[in-house]
């Protein structure tokens, strides 16, 4: 019977691509076949096999008729159906293959490709790539850590009102060089169970140099409140890089770790960032009491080789005052 | 033998001569005495209690401001009553306080002339004997005899000094001289038998002027009173010398040389592990005014405090260094209905002199019910030396824009490096 039909099959020969995805359309599985009949099921003699217990041992059989494509669903109990770009699922029996249709059987996904579909342009190597494979380099993820951890164990040197010994600096260096390893480890695992890379060396590359690079903006941001005077809008500035800087954390986090597109990527490092920021005046403001009877003041010092500015003169400064006494007298009003 | 006899019974006379005075004066007195009572007008019981007496025959009683503090504030929510010696109550209008002595006038409803305190005309002697009256925790009408010990020394508001158990509940009570006058009210006891009180010219005053011209409405006459106290009070600072003086290894700070602002002074040169060795002196105003039981105003603080590294180095030691100025606060007690928040400005600022260079804060809040009147606070680290730090700093209670720019300016122009 097949020989028969042979010298047309021959004519119609046509290559279709099976793809076995997930639900979020994640290639799990590729068949590339070249013939006109594929029969699709969980018994042995199907052309490709389906481990998955929703779907009957013969469940549907795809046919090359009259150069198209067409299903069949041979009765089967969960029944077979298709879903089309921007369209409703339908039922699939007797349903004429496009390229893209994503065909739903049991519990499973099938996404047909034909050979002539158009992939997507060639990604070129991005300077990201390069940065990222500089700072996960052993000897640079090294460097970056070590230097974090002198830093660390250095403001808590700094701090420390008592004598501090070399084993009390190692400790605390230590813990919070654990503490802070668990952001880059935890986005790691995450990719890591979401079947993706997980890349670990990268992600605690990325993630060291720009904590470093936090420290860099905090003495930035010290130095600014040190030098300015209240009405000075620098500190905003320098507040503004935090934010900057967490931001593209979480975004070379996410570039590393997961595949997604790119303005998903910007939606997913932005919602971080807010969430990081956001939240944190959220509580900060939760927190505020009704009334406080403590005046709130920039106590900001450092050594006198980081005072930068000329300073003002008496003058200047109780000018400045006496607009504070206009201010808390109308708030005074107000209530 | 005879002599010591003699002795023995003359003291015994004495002592039992004063109790029948004692005794005699208290019941002459006692129709003019009454139990001052705030009565809470929702829940209808007393929030606080204290002792008055009558000075006029229609029925002026003098007491405490501060028994009656509450009503002052808030007119809509209490009443103010009166329980006399005879056990017979009544309502009390509040016609006058002197928020800074401490005293308020009071006025019952009266039918016919009665009998009244007359008030001393002239001051008493040192170690004459006097007798406070008033109701100690709602106990009944009591007598306690004391002595008089003039004026309280080093003290901005006059107080008399009397030796005898002021109890809490005789606030308001007269204190009066053998001869029945009254030469003080009860206001303060500082335990052990050292009682505080009004002197009477304070209520002479304050009766004359009732008489002259009764007070419009009692906020504006209480926001007229502390204005007038804080312009005397700093007007007096101003005018006296201030004295550099060292402070530390190097600092010169100024000791301002009025008697009611008194310094004390610590180290902890003795703690041979401290990182920094630390020397501060704290000069402070001792009194304040009360204007309610969460409100004082009137108060001032100084401080200064010299800092020199021992074996640290200089980053180190600005590191501490902020952790000692981080946490400065307001001077006295005042809520949210007193008092807005405090606003804070910051600068570098080096003086003419440019003997110092300081970090320097400012930060008041205004006074809701009285206009024109501020809480201040000033802050200022000195930043310019390496490994040495001189921070001065002061608060003051209830005090106008003017005086305390004035001030604030002398205070910032007088602290410096030698």
């Amino acid at each position: 019977m097949e020989l028969k039909t042979m010298p047309i099959a021959v004519e119609q020969i046509s290559e279709i691509i099976i793809e076995e995805v997930s639900k979020g359309h994640k290639l799990l599985h590729r068949h590339k076949l070249s013939q006109n009949k594929i029969e699709i099921g969980r018994d042995y003699h199907n052309d490709i096999i389906l481990t998955d217990s929703h779907v009957c041992p013969s469940h549907l059989t795809i046919e090359l008729l009259n150069g198209q494509w067409q299903i069949t669903d041979n009765q089967t109990v969960n029944g077979t159906t298709v879903e089309q770009a921007q369209q409703k699922k339908k039922n699939a029996d007797q349903h004429i293959i496009n390229d893209g249709d994503v065909i739903n059987l049991g519990k499973s996904q099938l996404l047909i490709r034909f050979s002539d579909h158009n992939v997507e342009p060639t990604i070129a190597f991005s300077p990201f790539d390069n940065i990222i494979d500089v700072l996960r380099h052993p000897m640079v993820l090294c460097l970056s850590i070590a230097l974090f951890a002198v830093l660390a164990g250095g403001i808590f040197y700094l701090n420390s009102p008592k004598e501090v010994n070399f084993t009390q600096f190692l400790v605390s260096s230590i813990k919070m060089v654990l503490g802070f390893a668990f952001w880059p480890a935890g986005v790691a695992l995450v990719a890591h169970l979401s079947k993706q890379e997980a890349r670990i060396m990268a992600q605690l590359g990325v993630s060291f140099a720009f904590f470093n690079l936090m420290w860099l903006s905090d003495f930035l941001e010290n130095i600014t409140n040190y030098n300015s005077a209240s009405n000075s809008m620098l500190p905003i500035v320098v507040m503004m890089l935090s934010i900057v800087l967490a931001y593209s954390l979480f975004w070379l986090n996410a570039y590393i770790g997961f595949q997604m597109s790119a303005k998903r990527r910007t939606i997913v490092a932005a919602s971080i960032t807010a969430l990081l920021f956001g939240g944190g005046a959220l509580v900060q403001f939760s927190n505020k009491p009704e009334f406080n009877p403590r005046p709130q003041y920039n106590a900001t010092l450092m050594m006198p080789s980081f005072l930068l500015t000329s300073s003002s003169s008496v003058d200047q400064f109780i000018e400045d005052t006496s607009k504070l006494f206009d201010k808390a007298s109308e708030k005074a009003r107000e209530q | 033998m005879k002599a010591f006899f003699t002795l023995v019974l003359l003291l015994l006379s004495h002592s039992s001569y004063a109790t029948e005075q004692a005794e005699q004066l208290f019941n002459q007195l006692k129709p003019s005495l009454y139990q001052i009572k705030l009565i809470d007008k929702a829940s209808g019981e007393k929030s606080s209690i204290g002792s008055g007496f009558q000075i006029t025959a229609d029925g002026l009683i003098a007491t405490n401001y501060h028994v009656i503090s509450s009503y002052a504030l808030h007119p809509k929510k209490y009443r103010i009553e009166y329980l006399d010696t005879q056990g017979e109550q009544g309502l009390l209008t509040l016609q006058s306080v002197d928020v800074i002595n401490d005293l308020a006038l009071v006025k019952r409803e009266v039918t016919q002339a009665m009998s009244f305190f007359e008030l001393s005309k002239a001051t008493p002697q040192k170690g004459e004997q006097l007798f406070s009256l008033g109701n100690p925790h709602d106990l009944g009408m009591i007598v306690v005899p004391g002595t008089y010990n003039g004026l309280k020394k080093e003290s901005f508001s006059d107080r008399i000094h009397f030796t005898g158990s002021i109890n809490s509940g005789m606030s308001g009570g007269p204190v009066v001289n053998k001869l029945a006058k009254v030469v003080g009210v009860n206001v303060a006891t500082s335990g052990n038998a050292i009682g505080f009180l009004v002197p009477h010219d304070k209520l002479v005053n304050l009766y004359h002027d009732f008489l002259a011209s009764p007070p419009e409405s009692i906020e504006q006459q209480m926001a007229a009173q502390l204005t007038a106290s804080q312009e005397k009070l700093i007007s007096q600072i101003m005018n006296s010398p201030w004295q550099a003086k060292k402070l530390g290894g190097h600092g010169s700070i100024p000791i301002i040389d009025v008697p009611f602002i008194r310094c004390w002074g610590d180290s902890n040169a003795d703690k041979v592990d401290a990182l920094i060795l630390t020397a501060v002196a704290n000069c402070s105003l001792d009194e304040n005014t009360y204007v309610s039981g969460n409100f004082f105003t009137g108060s001032m603080e100084i401080e200064f405090r010299t800092m020199q590294a021992k074996e640290i180095g200089a980053n180190k030691f600005y590191h501490l260094y902020q952790q000692q100025i981080a946490r400065a606060g307001a001077g006295n007690r005042a809520g949210k209905d007193n008092v807005t928040e405090y606003q804070c400005h910051h600068d570098i600022v080096m003086p003419e002199n440019k003997a110092i260079n300081n970090k320097s804060v400012f930060c008041t809040r205004a006074y809701k019910k009285f206009p024109d009147l501020y809480d201040v606070l000033y802050l200022s680290a000195s930043i310019d030396k390496e490994r040495q730090a001189l921070v001065s700093h002061f608060t003051i209670a209830g005090i106008n824009q003017h005086n305390a720019l004035a001030f604030t300016r002398k205070f910032m122009e007088a602290v410096s490096w030698n």
